[in-house]
């Protein structure tokens, strides 16, 4: 604190708690349903005030959702999905930023793009490479007139195919090109004078100062890529080995079906068991949110 | 000594099982769409099957969803890496009729010799899924059809013992209720398949032209022009009189929630959810099911069904549809199928043995389980008319979609019943001529 | 916008993009480019037989006046969405960023909307909104009919608006707390020498320095609001009622993963990404000119 303004910090209190209640409601709500029987839950309207089976029914959603075994896989390719994604939206990003070649806007448009459609749409297609990932060369060496047989690389019932398709999206590049542009030239300029090349640059004084960026992007991508359902569900069918737990999460769902018993008291501990690991992998994370050192300003 | 042939023993039971696991089982894959308990159902059907021999091995794998169920095994097709068998919901038959993507159950019945006695199932649930022909593509499978429920005690306040017969009937109930003091009569919402497609099977009404689609891709529809649009007006009537009640789970309770907690006297919904209301239900609740209301006494035609059916996949080996035939058997199979089925869920038995072995091992007469016998009564309460047989449209979904819409448009006075039907009416003729060209030159089976 | 400073080796440069390329080119380009072709032929499921049709299917599309009002909503949705979140998540993050009792706690707080998982939101929402039944229901006590979004297409677009709004809150306030934390103490304690008072620091001296950040957030999140969106709509009102929460996103996914109708999905996928590209654009062309970079 640098000074004392006792008006401001109450009233920035009572706003950050009304901004506390109004966020964590729903959540509140999800751990009271969590919290109660079958019939409790169901009554119109639910108590708000938690119950004494959360332990029942947490352990009745473990073992439904077989969260034993897939909490590994959902680590497994959560990780893998944040480390790709940071390290190749750096190297992309450091690509279109601190380089001059002509196709560099075309190449950041090309990337930005990928945000622009879900995957729910393309998901037939997706699915088709996903089978043979080699597919698109091979057609295209084809049609180029080189004709080839490339082995089929069948991603299904795998991390790699779990992983790699979501690693591919722009969020990241974005970022970093954001981030780089805010580093000021003289820095660069420093690096060229010592003759430093520009994969020095890179590691010793593009990547430090990027460190609280890096976390934030970490965690958004950690939490993203462990809520994922739709992808998992579709190429995973050897749920015993690859199963991720987001993906449990519509063995005690109900869906929109006829005659679905809503049994949200299980659902929602389910939901609370799937929503721990992203928590306390953020909070983990936290420390990683330094005060910069550098002075940016000229 | 004693030690020796404990030891001798174990061995033996090691070089047994692993004899067994010599023989390796074979495989095949089996998606479904149901999730939640029901899909926990579906795992276990399959978990007993594996365990009831040990040749052939059932992979099971849910989808999250019927529509996934759908879209993923579509994808899966495409890219030659689909499972063997797949549960795909009502709406989807029409697309896997004309996929070229599958072997007609009927076909594979004897091809593979699963002795089926097709005039066993319901006629009501198997011409829904069956060909124009008569001939059935797919073994139908978790099936259920609407009912009307109602509380015993609400009626009991104008001095009735009986759920009312006619829809006339069931309107003087709604008013009578309501000078009773009863708040909510009846509980409704914009679902088509209560409110459009059984309504106008049981009453011997035309949804679209061609006997429903059954005749071929160039139907139209027809519903604005019949009684449905007199339908719906009764019951906007009944809601701004204040005799009925919109109950979506967007309002906070969804139509059975109403129901079992007593706020409204009556609603209709799917049998599947009889057991919910019994679970969930306000302490003390005296309630039942009935067929539902008709419009005029006396003629009632069977009611329609709902849920999904097994359809088999082409471009399998022989040992896999082996496997496979053997998982339809034990499925389809009045004690390890249809009575599994019914016992663990909502829905009911699909052939005469299935329902004739739960009636006489008293199914019907426990408790909990009482009453829906009305959904057999209700499915059989006629000879099936090329009106009551099924709908067989291209994109139903959207179809349901579209008429949902405009219902609501309706019921928010944004146009009035006959312009918001007339409307649905033209969406849903796009709709339909923009499948008939997608499927030119296809044949409708 | 272009650095003064820049390197020259145009192989090392490849070189650094080419992986992200390839994943991009796999698993986005080629399919994306399959589903598109799809747009100007009838494709049937599963597949045999696609007829080419040029511009049957954008005819169609733009001929439906239900596909303009859902243009419409959608834009008023993520207009709305994005201000909202990004001004309290902004103001939750300034507050947060002063160090004041308590901050560690909301640190990470704030965040957990967006760790929720989907089906947790949409009971937890439908629960909150309920007129009859939720937290609102106190005030359908006291103004009769006030709130409904079951009848209602205003308050139905309310309630996606503020649950879309709701998930973003977390994700922006990462990335604005993150950016706070990277402006060098020296320079608040240079602000604070001068006398400039707290609210002055953040106005003048705070906010220019992250408007990197908020420009990023800006179209991220206004993408995102088109994009995906239909998760919030398929589990809040099903795009009802009468169509007043049918957004554009939530249209290609009921006609196209549910109708099945991969041409008309298609058709309105091209439409889609052509309207984020030149909102997209725009957002570079005039609002990026007033980003404060270095």
């Amino acid at each position: 604190m640098i000074e004392r303004t006792p008006v401001l910090d109450f009233i920035t209190q009572t706003i950050l708690v009304l901004s506390l209640v109004a966020l964590l409601m729903p959540l509140w709500v999800v751990f009271v349903a969590a919290s109660h029987d079958y019939q409790t839950v169901n009554q119109v309207p639910m108590p708000l005030w938690p119950g004494s089976h959360l332990f029942e029914n947490l352990s009745a959603a473990w073992a439904a959702g077989n969260f034993d075994r897939v909490m590994l896989n959902s680590v497994i390719v959560a990780v893998g999905v944040t480390a790709g994604k940071i390290c190749i939206a750096a190297l992309s990003a450091f690509s279109i930023v601190y380089f001059s070649y002509r196709l560099r806007m075309l190449l950041f448009w090309l990337i930005f793009i990928t945000l622009m459609l879900p995957l729910e749409v393309r998901i037939v297609p997706t699915y088709a490479v996903a089978a043979n990932a080699l597919g698109p060369f091979e057609a295209i060496l084809n049609a180029i007139g080189i004709s080839i047989r490339l082995p089929e690389w069948n991603l299904l019932n795998s991390y790699s195919g779990l992983i790699l398709p979501l690693v591919a999206t722009a969020t990241g590049t974005f970022l970093y090109r954001q981030f780089f542009m805010t580093i000021p030239d003289e820095l660069a300029e420093a690096a060229k004078m010592d003759g430093s090349g520009p994969l020095r640059f890179f590691f010793e004084v593009l990547l430090p100062l990027s460190k609280t960026n890096m976390a934030a992007l970490a965690t958004i991508m950690f939490v993203w890529s462990w809520n994922q359902y739709l992808w998992p569900l579709l190429i995973v069918t050897d749920h015993a080995n690859y199963a991720t737990a987001t993906m449990q999460l519509q063995k005690v769902v109900p869906g929109p079906l006829f005659g679905a018993p809503p049994i949200w008291n299980t659902a929602m501990a389910a939901n609370l068991i799937v929503l721990t690991p992203p928590v306390l992998v953020t909070i983990l994370l936290q420390r990683w949110f330094v005060r910069g050192l550098i002075s940016t300003d000229k | 000594m004693k030690r020796y042939s404990l030891l001798a023993a174990a061995a033996s039971v090691i070089v047994m099982a692993s004899g067994a696991h010599a023989q390796e089982r074979t495989k095949f894959e089996f998606w479904y769409g149901l999730t939640g308990q029901l899909g926990e159902v579906m795992a276990k059907q399959c978990q007993l099957f594996n365990e009831s021999q040990d040749r052939y091995e059932a992979v099971c794998v849910g989808q999250g969803g019927y529509d996934k169920a759908e879209q993923n095994t579509i994808a899966a097709y495409r890219a030659k890496q689909h499972p063997t068998l797949v549960q795909i919901y009502d709406a989807g038959t029409v697309n896997f009729m004309l996929s070229g993507a599958i072997y007609p159950a009927n076909k594979f019945a004897e091809d593979y010799r699963i002795d089926v006695d097709w005039d066993a199932y319901f006629p009501g649930i198997a011409n829904y899924y069956a060909t124009s022909t008569g001939e059935m593509w797919s073994f139908p499978h978790n099936s259920s059809t609407a009912v009307l429920y109602w509380n015993k005690d609400q009626w009991a306040k104008i001095g009735k013992s009986e759920a009312p017969k006619t829809w006339a009937e069931f309107a003087a109930d709604l008013k009578a209720l309501k000078e009773a003091g009863v708040e909510c009569g009846f509980a409704f919402d914009f679902d088509t398949w209560m409110n459009l497609e059984q309504f106008s099977a049981i009453n011997g009404l035309p949804i679209a032209t061609l006997d429903n689609g059954y005749g071929g891709l160039g139907a139209e529809v027809e519903f604005h022009q019949t009684a449905f649009a007199d339908h719906m007006n009764n019951f906007k009537d009944w809601m701004d009189a204040g005799y009925a009640q919109i109950q979506t789970s967007q309002v906070g309770k969804n139509l059975i929630q109403s129901f079992a907690d007593g706020t409204c006297a009556s609603t209709t919904s799917s049998i599947a959810n009889h057991g919910v209301v019994g679970s969930t239900k306000a302490e003390g609740m005296n309630w039942d099911v009935a067929m539902l209301p008709v419009l005029e006494e006396g003629k009632r035609t069977n009611s329609i069904v709902g849920g999904a059916s097994l359809w088999i996949m082409e471009g399998k080996t022989p040992e896999e549809y082996e496997a496979t035939a053997a998982f339809v058997k034990y499925v389809t199979a009045p004690d390890t199928g249809e009575k599994y089925i019914a016992e663990n869920t909502g829905y009911i038995p699909v052939t005469t043995a299935g329902f004739e072995l739960l009636k006489s091992e008293g199914f019907y007469d426990k408790e909990g389980y009482a009453g829906r016998e009305i959904a057999i009564e209700s499915l059989t309460a006629s000879d099936v008319t090329p009106l009551s047989r099924g709908i067989r449209l291209g994109n139903f979904t959207s179809i349901r979609a579209e008429v949902r819409a405009e219902l609501e448009a309706a019921f928010t006075g944004q146009k009035d019943m006959e312009t918001a039907l007339s409307d649905a009416a033209d969406r849903s003729n796009q709709i339909l001529r923009r499948y008939e060209q997608t499927y030119r030159g296809a044949d409708l089976p | 916008m272009e650095k003064r400073v820049t390197f020259s080796n145009t192989w090392l440069a490849a070189a650094l993009i080419l992986p992200q390329m390839l994943l991009v080119f796999v698993f986005f380009y080629w399919p994306t480019g399959e589903a598109l072709y799809w747009a100007f032929t009838l494709e049937r499921p599963f597949g045999g037989g696609n007829e080419w049709v040029g511009l049957y299917n954008f005819e169609g599309v733009f001929g439906d006046p239900k596909y303009w009002s859902s243009v419409r909503v959608s834009m008023i949705f993520a207009i709305a969405a994005t201000v909202l979140s990004l001004v309290i998540a902004v103001l939750m993050a300034l507050f947060v960023d002063r160090r004041l009792p308590g901050h560690q706690v909301y640190k990470f707080t704030f965040f957990l909307p967006y760790a929720l998982a989907a089906p947790a939101v949409g009971l937890a929402f439908r629960f909150i909104f309920s007129p009859d039944a939720g937290f609102v229901s106190a005030i359908n006590q006291f103004f009769p009919g006030l709130w409904n979004p079951a009848l209602d297409g205003f308050d139905a677009l309310l309630l996606i608006i503020l649950a879309q709004a709701w998930s973003l809150v977390g994700y922006n306030f990462i990335f604005f707390l993150a950016a706070l934390q990277s402006i060098p103490r020296t320079m608040s304690e240079a602000g604070a020498m001068d006398g400039a008072g707290v609210m002055r620091r953040m106005w003048d001296l705070q906010l220019p320095l992250i408007t990197p950040t908020l420009f990023f957030l800006i179209v991220i999140n206004i993408t995102d609001s088109f994009v995906n969106s239909f998760g919030i709509v398929d589990i809040t009102t099903g795009g009802g009622p009468a169509r007043a929460t049918d957004l554009m996103v939530y249209k290609i996914y009921t006609d196209g993963f549910q109708g099945k109708d991969y041409s008309l999905a298609a058709a309105q996928s091209i439409v889609l990404m052509v309207l984020i590209v030149a909102l997209t654009f725009i957002q570079f062309r005039f609002i990026e000119r007033r980003v404060h970079y270095t």
